[in-house]
């Protein structure tokens, strides 16, 4: 037997007493017991999946023989970019977003100022802010739709009793998609003003005692205090409105008389997908559609995670 | 201590006032906002249609109030399979999720092992990939298991919570490994530090995870719409979002049905407030 050899066997023989020497640990066994139906959970459930879907993206999905199926390249994409309810989905979308960030941020963020004022009353307001937030959207969406109906809607009766015309809300082409954005902030605002609030009032009071023996005004104690130290929270809360706002689906859905109506008005990405896999079976045009929204949603992190990062070393 | 704490934060003396008052006022607005329908929903409910929707005789009040809606939607519609049907979901897979969360972080906040980080960030990676890409896949993976159009498959598929397992991991990592130690050289168990040390001190967070949990849950949409096809597996929003086809512009039963699914929901969380908030709330902590 060589020197090289009796190395090896040496390394191997060491390399078994370690292995047996981690087995014997209780910890070994629990955190393998543990990781590993977790790990097939992931596997089965998430990892795989998404590698089918960048596959699905680039062939000609066959269902029946989904072994069969021919790469295509970016012919599922050419698709999508030819397909007429593609653009008018992709545009609701960014109009909802774009809509539903430039009135629910300044909102979320008043509303919190006003909450974290207040000391009288902050529970119970917290209470009612919120409560809208931990209902379901569906019933939601059902309470509003009977409110904004044009004759019976007590929305309607209410505008028609201050001497204005019958407002469409859900039913016109033009005022549709802004209705839905309308139920969605009334839904949501809750949530982000918890998130908000709550960094407020974690901003430390020796700050504000300081201030007000410099004599601040309540406007500079804003300005100054809050506002700089509040940016990473109003970064993370405005990523979360754009993320949220791109994969709108249940409102747009149960709000208007049909799913994405009328006339298409309050199609969006997230039921193009569902309609174009479900009800047409066109799973790689569908698939091509939600990668286009996961590319949206890939930059708004890139751009988040960029904006927290800089907030960090002020 | 809080009431003289905040009091700086508005500024001083007249303007402080005048400040406090419209922050009130605002707030007042902004609870009626959030009530008011709720209130027109429930007080909708206890008309008979005919009342509901007549524009002539417009009531605030119900004039002859009624529980009939109820009756027929809990008698006649199948209200109450929907609500079986989402209990049946809800509660495994919060169970699930909390134990499967609660295990893994243990396993992520204290144990040391090859390619730990990797693997947390590859699971955590997964939480930016939208659920409209996963959806299909997804869908031909129930499928193969033969689990389409059975409740079992939308159990299956909920059955880990990747924002659990990170929210677990964050908090167990400030509990003392002190604690640990001193229980393994008594001579316990992993299971027994599991059960007797890790999940005591990490109620709070387990609390407000169950509450997101079981919430996502009870309003899951699109997942389920996808899932289940047969109308006596639908579950609360599909049953809900079903009566629009089912009972046109029947808003009585429609006012009747939510509010059936909102006023549990409602009580639960308004003497459960603080856990609702974080458990809510600490879902925007996730990036």
């Amino acid at each position: 037997m060589n020197t090289g050899e009796y190395a090896l066997r040496a390394r191997v023989t060491q390399m078994g007493l370690r292995v047996r020497k981690v087995m014997r640990k209780p910890q070994f066994w629990f955190g393998f017991a543990t990781l590993v139906p977790v790990l097939a959970y992931y596997i089965l459930f998430s990892f795989r999946p998404i590698f089918r879907a960048f596959w699905m993206a680039v062939v000609d999905y066959k269902i029946l023989h989904p072994k069969a199926s021919e790469f295509v390249g970016l012919a599922n994409f050419q698709q999508a970019f030819e397909y007429d309810l593609f653009w008018i989905s992709v545009r609701n979308t960014l109009v909802y977003d774009g809509i539903y960030i430039l009135v629910q941020l300044p909102m979320a963020i008043f509303v919190s100022v006003c909450l974290t004022t207040v000391v009288r009353g902050r529970r119970f307001y917290q209470w009612a802010v919120f409560l809208p937030v931990v209902v379901s959207l569906v019933a939601v969406s059902l309470l509003f739709r009977m409110l904004m109906e044009p004759q019976h809607g007590t929305l309607n009766r209410i505008i028609r009793s201050l001497g204005m015309p019958t407002f469409p809300f859900l039913t016109s082409k033009k005022t549709a998609l802004y209705s839905v954005i309308g139920v969605d902030l009334w839904k949501g605002l809750g949530y982000y003003v918890v998130l908000i609030s709550t960094a407020m009032l974690n901003i430390p009071e020796e700050y504000y005692e300081a201030a007000k023996v410099d004599g601040a005004s309540s406007w500079q104690n804003f300005r100054h205090i809050t506002v700089p130290l509040l940016s990473n929270t109003v970064a993370l809360v405005l990523a979360l409105m754009v993320i949220y706002g791109l994969q709108v689906y249940t409102s747009v859905t149960v709000l208007p008389g049909e799913a994405g109506g009328p006339a298409r008005a309050t199609y969006v990405m997230n039921l193009l997908v569902v309609t174009e896999a479900f009800n047409y079976m066109r799973f790689g045009l569908a698939t091509a559609i939600s990668f286009t929204l996961f590319l949206f949603i890939l930059l708004v992190t890139v751009i988040q995670l960029r904006l927290t990062r800089r907030a960090w070393t002020y | 201590m809080t009431s003289t704490a905040v009091s700086a934060r508005g500024g001083r003396g007249v303007g402080r006032i005048l400040g406090r008052l419209g922050a009130h006022t605002v707030m007042i607005i902004v609870t009626l906002s959030a009530i008011l329908p709720f209130v027109w929903m429930l007080i909708s409910s206890l008309k008979p249609f005919a009342e509901l929707i007549d524009v002539h005789n417009p009531s605030i009040l119900p004039q002859n109030p009624t529980l009939e809606n109820y009756e027929e939607i809990l008698l006649r519609v199948g209200f109450l399979q929907a609500m079986r049907n989402s209990i049946l979901v809800a509660v495994p897979n919060t169970a699930a999720i909390l134990f499967t969360s609660t295990v893994t972080g243990y396993v992520f906040s204290k144990y040391d092992f090859w390619g730990k980080e990797k693997l947390f960030t590859l699971i955590l990676s997964t939480m930016m990939v939208p659920f409209a890409v996963l959806l299909i896949p997804l869908y031909i993976t129930v499928s193969d298991l033969g689990l389409i159009n059975r409740l079992e498959g939308l159990v299956v598929t909920g059955l880990c919570s990747t924002f659990g397992i990170f929210l677990m991991r964050q908090s167990m990592e400030d509990i003392p490994n002190d604690y640990l130690d001193a229980a393994r050289i008594d001579g316990a168990g992993e299971w027994w530090i599991y059960t007797r040390v890790i999940i005591p001190l990490s109620t709070a967070p387990i609390g407000a995870l169950a509450v997101f949990t079981f919430l996502g849950q009870w309003d899951n949409f699109l997942w389920p719409s996808v899932l289940l096809t047969s109308s006596e597996l639908q579950t609360l929003p599909l049953f809900l979002a079903g009566l629009r086809n089912l009972w046109v512009q029947r808003y009585d039963i429609w006012c009747a049905g939510a509010m059936l699914t909102v006023a549990p929901v409602m009580t639960i969380y308004t003497f459960a407030q603080k856990y609702f908030i974080r458990g809510l709330a600490m879902s925007g902590l996730k990036g």
